[in-house]
């Protein structure tokens, strides 16, 4: 029997059934495509909500660190971060991204702002309207490589379930 | 002599009625209070140069919930990227021009109540009856503040009122189509309207706290039942629903007059009930505005009356099923029935207890006080005998559990996101837990209901499921006192200025928590012990009393009810968060010897430059939550969200990264003064209870703190941050100004962390830091926004 083809394109519709923002919406994008997008950014950001320190996806974060993506800890996410020796700042998400939208705004590393914004471990409703934030008012890109589809975003996973969803983001990792 | 409005039949002129429409005396017209101040009674534009200066540090910041505006027949227009409509506004200020829409929705909905229950308290009462709010002489600090005049009877309220209604309508004016196009100008009008809410609220509260003998800064004001484990339904069960007391209080008297209370369960939901328990401790709370459907469902009520806000819309198709009749007493719920007003008592009861009407107006509180408890004595046993309720017996719960297919549909459509089939699955199984810690993070919506294929009436089966929890929430909320009272001012005042009591934290507003009712006891009670007031109200104010500890004692009966460092205070319901803005303004009064009369700009700076307070909505839902919020904002007081926050589109957020936005004035002579980002945002939003307990006690440092303030806040903040989030914080460095303002435990480590890790410069010798800080402790300063304060400086 073949192995069954992961597709993260499926089921992109707001998991919130009601969050359906306007004409533009998220692309639904594959794992190897959304890994293939993050590799091509120049000044990309991390963004790890709290449940980023849940079991399996702190893997995903770790690796990401290691490949050289800074990463932003919002919630408190920057607990498990730490613990698993993660290099990562705490920062408020709702500050992060109105930060996001100062072009005078030297980042963490004071080298200046991010062009690509991967999120990744949050509550859902929350990231979606600070999503929106940075989709009206930047030229950001934004990438939910989250659970459920983030129409917000520029490109997002369809919603999945948990086994998945962890294989998805190893795909993604494999990509960097 | 003066002649009291009202009626009066001049003899000899038959059917003859002349209204009189003001009070006059001995032939002039009474003497009206001249108000004092700078900007008494300000119009829109009049403190706009003070909300510029907080625009400019805090930058609104917005999160679209929708990304396009219909508003007019040129639309819909996308506005998706910040593009501009057919009207030419862009999205920056339509985002702005929503989020003043629900301000000015939030405000509306306080002075409309308190226009309400000042028109029937002056008709029961008189306008001349005298506020009394406790051991005070600042009655009414919004009022003196805002319109620079000083009530002294229930009476001076009304041009109050006819000021707050004149400024909503020309602020609702300007969303209008063609009217501002600027976001900088509707934010500034938000303010506004925010102002104007708590002005709107302070009335609201001191009238029935003046004429129904509500506690009066009472510290040992009694403690109330609540929870829905604490309703006796083997009595007829009478619930009130709402935020307006006024109708509730005649069946009180009723029920008083008649020794009724043994014999009907008078009980509460939403802030009526606050109110309810506050004019008599023989009420009952069943809890916050989230468990109105689900209490609905359990069938237990006999009679509902319903007065206004935060009642379910769907009322009547749930009632109806339930054969439970409505008595709706106020405008602004009607629901399509029929006006009994007029009708004679009996009849009423003849139609709603056959079921031939589901509910009734009524707007004769004489009559919906009789009505009330008749009604609902008549009604118990008749749907006893019925065995009426929602909630599915033991073998169809099995049933309606086993029919779900797992598909999904009830998660997606949860605005918590909540794994309601994986509890479904477990119940399937016999396996209960899953539905019991479900049912405290449901807000009781009943969006999923909708979204099941299978028609599973899912919000039923949530409660039978978490029956054995439910017959548990009994608790004890301390009734609400009202103002901090001056005396209370006088004694605390000093420490909260200079930083020795490390602030105070009002946890307030609705209970849409991302995480249950829970987290707001564990952040009340984290704070009461590192000896913060905790302020409380609402909702918020009935979940912290749903929780015990070891010895079965609720945070009400552990901690003092007086304001002072390590207290918890209730000040009442919705309308009563006017106090603890108002507490603010009697500080500077009080300690400070502020005029704040009409002088609004001066208070706000120094409440903002010096007193640690802090607002925390952490399951704000409704427009009034966000309009509270904004008062707050402009008074100087910074606010947190939770995390469904950003979806009232605006958060107002500093950038401690840019300098030049912090800079301040030294009063003494108007030297620019670059100090820390503090408080560091006005409005903002946080994901967790872990993230947020580090972020209260950031946002109550002042720039005026004191050595020792600043080390016991800067305490605090490291101290939470280690336990919640792991680790110092990145910036605590920021917040110091000599080495007097490090933790006393922790000095010399993080004297070698400032050196280390910073590059500052240390005698260690001495153990003083000789270079680093942005600024040094000066005892004297008198940090200002505003210039013209300065002396011998003008703006």
């Amino acid at each position: 029997m073949a192995a069954k083809v992961l597709d993260t394109t499926k089921n992109a519709v707001p998991f919130d059934r009601a969050n359906v923002p306007g004409p533009k919406i998220a692309k639904a994008v594959k794992a190897e495509v959304a890994g293939k997008f993050i590799s091509k950014a120049k000044r990309p950001l991390l963004i790890v909500g709290t449940a980023g320190g849940d079991d399996g996806v702190i893997d995903v974060v770790k690796s990401m660190a290691e490949k050289g993506i800074p990463v932003a800890a919002t919630g408190n996410s920057i607990k498990r971060l730490k613990e698993e020796g993660i290099d990562a700042t705490y920062v408020n998400l709702h500050a992060l991204v109105s930060y996001l939208k100062d072009p005078n705004w030297k980042g963490f590393d004071g080298e200046g702002g991010y062009d690509t914004t991967i999120f990744l471990g949050h509550t859902y409703y929350y990231a979606s309207q600070l999503m929106s934030t940075l989709k009206n008012f930047t030229k950001i890109k934004i990438i939910s490589i989250d659970r459920h589809y983030h129409p917000n975003a520029q490109q997002s996973f369809g919603n999945l379930k948990p086994d998945d969803f962890l294989k998805a983001l190893d795909v993604v990792v494999a990509q960097l | 002599m003066s002649i009291k409005k009202g009626r009066f039949t001049i003899e000899n002129l038959e059917n003859v009625q002349i209204n009189i429409g003001s009070v006059v005396s001995s032939g002039k017209a009474e003497e009206k209070e001249i108000p004092k101040g700078l900007t008494p009674a300000p119009e829109i534009h009049e403190l706009r140069d003070w909300d510029l200066k907080l625009l400019d540090r805090y930058e609104a910041a917005y999160s679209p919930v929708c990304d396009m505006c219909c508003y007019c027949t040129y639309g819909k227009c996308d506005l998706t990227g910040n593009k501009e409509g057919a009207c030419g506004i862009n999205m920056e200020a339509h985002q702005a021009r929503e989020a003043m829409l629900r301000t000015l929705t939030g405000a509306a909905a306080h002075s409309g109540h308190g226009r309400h229950l000042l028109n029937n308290l002056i008709e029961r009462f008189g306008a001349d009856y005298p506020i009394d709010v406790g051991p005070s002489d600042i009655k009414a600090p919004l009022t003196q503040t805002i319109m620079g005049i000083k009530p002294e009877t229930i009476g001076d309220f009304v041009p109050v009122l006819d000021y707050v209604e004149e400024q909503l309508t020309q602020l609702l004016a300007t969303t209008h189509m063609g009217q501002e196009g600027s976001a900088i100008d509707f934010e500034s009008k938000a303010l506004h309207a925010g102002m104007v809410d708590h002005l709107g609220m302070e009335v609201s509260d001191i009238i029935q706290i003046s004429c129904l003998d509500m506690p009066k800064s009472q510290e040992d004001a009694p403690l109330a039942d609540v929870g829905m484990g604490i309703i006796d339904s083997t009595k007829p069960v009478l619930l009130c629903i709402g935020h307006n007391v006024a109708a509730v209080t005649y069946i009180m008297d009723y029920m008083e007059e008649h020794d009724l209370f043994d014999k009907i369960e008078l009980v509460g939901l939403c802030c009526t009930a606050h109110d309810m328990t506050r004019v008599n401790d023989k009420a009952k709370i069943v809890g916050s505005v989230s468990k109105q459907l689900k209490y609905i469902r359990s069938g237990i009520p006999d009679l509902i009356i319903v007065d206004e806000q935060c009642v379910r819309a769907d009322m009547m198709r749930e009632t109806s099923k339930l054969h439970i009749p409505v008595i709706a007493t106020n405008d602004k719920i009607m629901y399509g029935l029929p006006d009994r007003t007029k009708d004679d008592i009996d009849d009423i009861i003849r139609d709603l207890s056959s079921g031939d009407q589901p509910g009734a107006l009524l707007f004769d509180y004489e009559k919906v006080g009789e009505l009330a408890p008749k009604l609902v004595m008549k009604m118990a046993p008749i749907r006893k005998e019925k065995g009426i309720t929602a909630l599915p017996d033991d073998d169809e719960f099995k049933k309606l559990a086993s029919s779900c297919t797992m598909c999904g549909a009830c998660v997606i459509g949860c605005p918590q996101g909540l794994d309601i089939d994986k509890a479904m699955e477990a119940a399937a199984g016999g396996d209960l837990t899953l539905f019991e810690e479900l049912h405290d993070k449901c807000v009781g919506c009943g969006r999923c209901e909708f979204d099941c294929p299978k028609s599973i009436p899912i919000l039923n089966v949530i409660e039978k499921a978490a029956q054995k929890v439910i017959r548990e929430e009994k608790g004890k909320v301390r009734t609400g006192r009202g103002q901090v009272g001056d005396p209370e001012i006088r004694e605390e005042g000093v420490n909260l200025v200079l930083g020795t009591t490390p602030g105070i934290v009002a946890i307030v507003g609705c209970p849409n928590y991302p995480d249950g009712s829970r987290d707001i006891y564990d952040i009340a009670e984290e704070m009461l012990k590192r000896s913060y007031i905790v302020v409380t109200s609402g909702c918020s104010a009935m979940d912290i009393g749903m929780y015990k500890d070891d010895d079965g004692k609720t945070l009400y009966e552990r901690y003092g009810g007086r304001f002072l460092k390590g207290n918890l205070l209730n000040t009442g319901s919705c309308v009563s968060n006017a106090h603890i803005s108002a507490t603010t303004i009697k500080v500077a009064a009080i300690f400070a010897r502020r005029d704040i009369n009409g002088n609004f700009e001066e208070i706000a700076d120094y409440v903002m430059n010096r007193i640690g307070a802090v607002g925390l909505a952490w399951g704000a839902y409704s427009q009034k939550a966000l309009s509270i919020g904004t008062g707050c904002n402009r008074l100087g007081i910074p606010v947190v969200l939770g995390p469904h926050g950003p979806k009232y589109r605006r958060a107002y957020l500093g950038k401690p990264y840019d300098k030049d936005k912090w800079n301040l004035f030294d009063a003494r002579n108007g030297s620019v003064v670059n100090v820390e980002p503090a408080p560091e945002h006005m409005l903002i939003s946080a994901e967790t209870k872990a993230e947020v307990l580090p972020m209260l006690a950031k946002l109550c440092f002042r720039p005026g703190d004191n050595n020792l303030g600043r080390m016991i806040k800067l305490t605090h903040y490291i101290e939470l941050s280690e336990k919640y989030l792991g680790a110092l914080p990145d910036d605590w460095h920021v917040y110091v100004r000599s080495e007097a303002d490090l933790p006393l435990a922790k000095r010399e480590e993080l004297l070698k962390k400032l050196e280390e890790e910073h590059g500052w410069k240390i005698d260690w010798d001495k153990k003083k830091i000789l270079e680093g800080p942005a600024r040094k402790v000066d005892v004297s300063f008198q940090p200002t926004n505003v210039l013209r304060l300065c002396k011998g400086a003008s703006e």
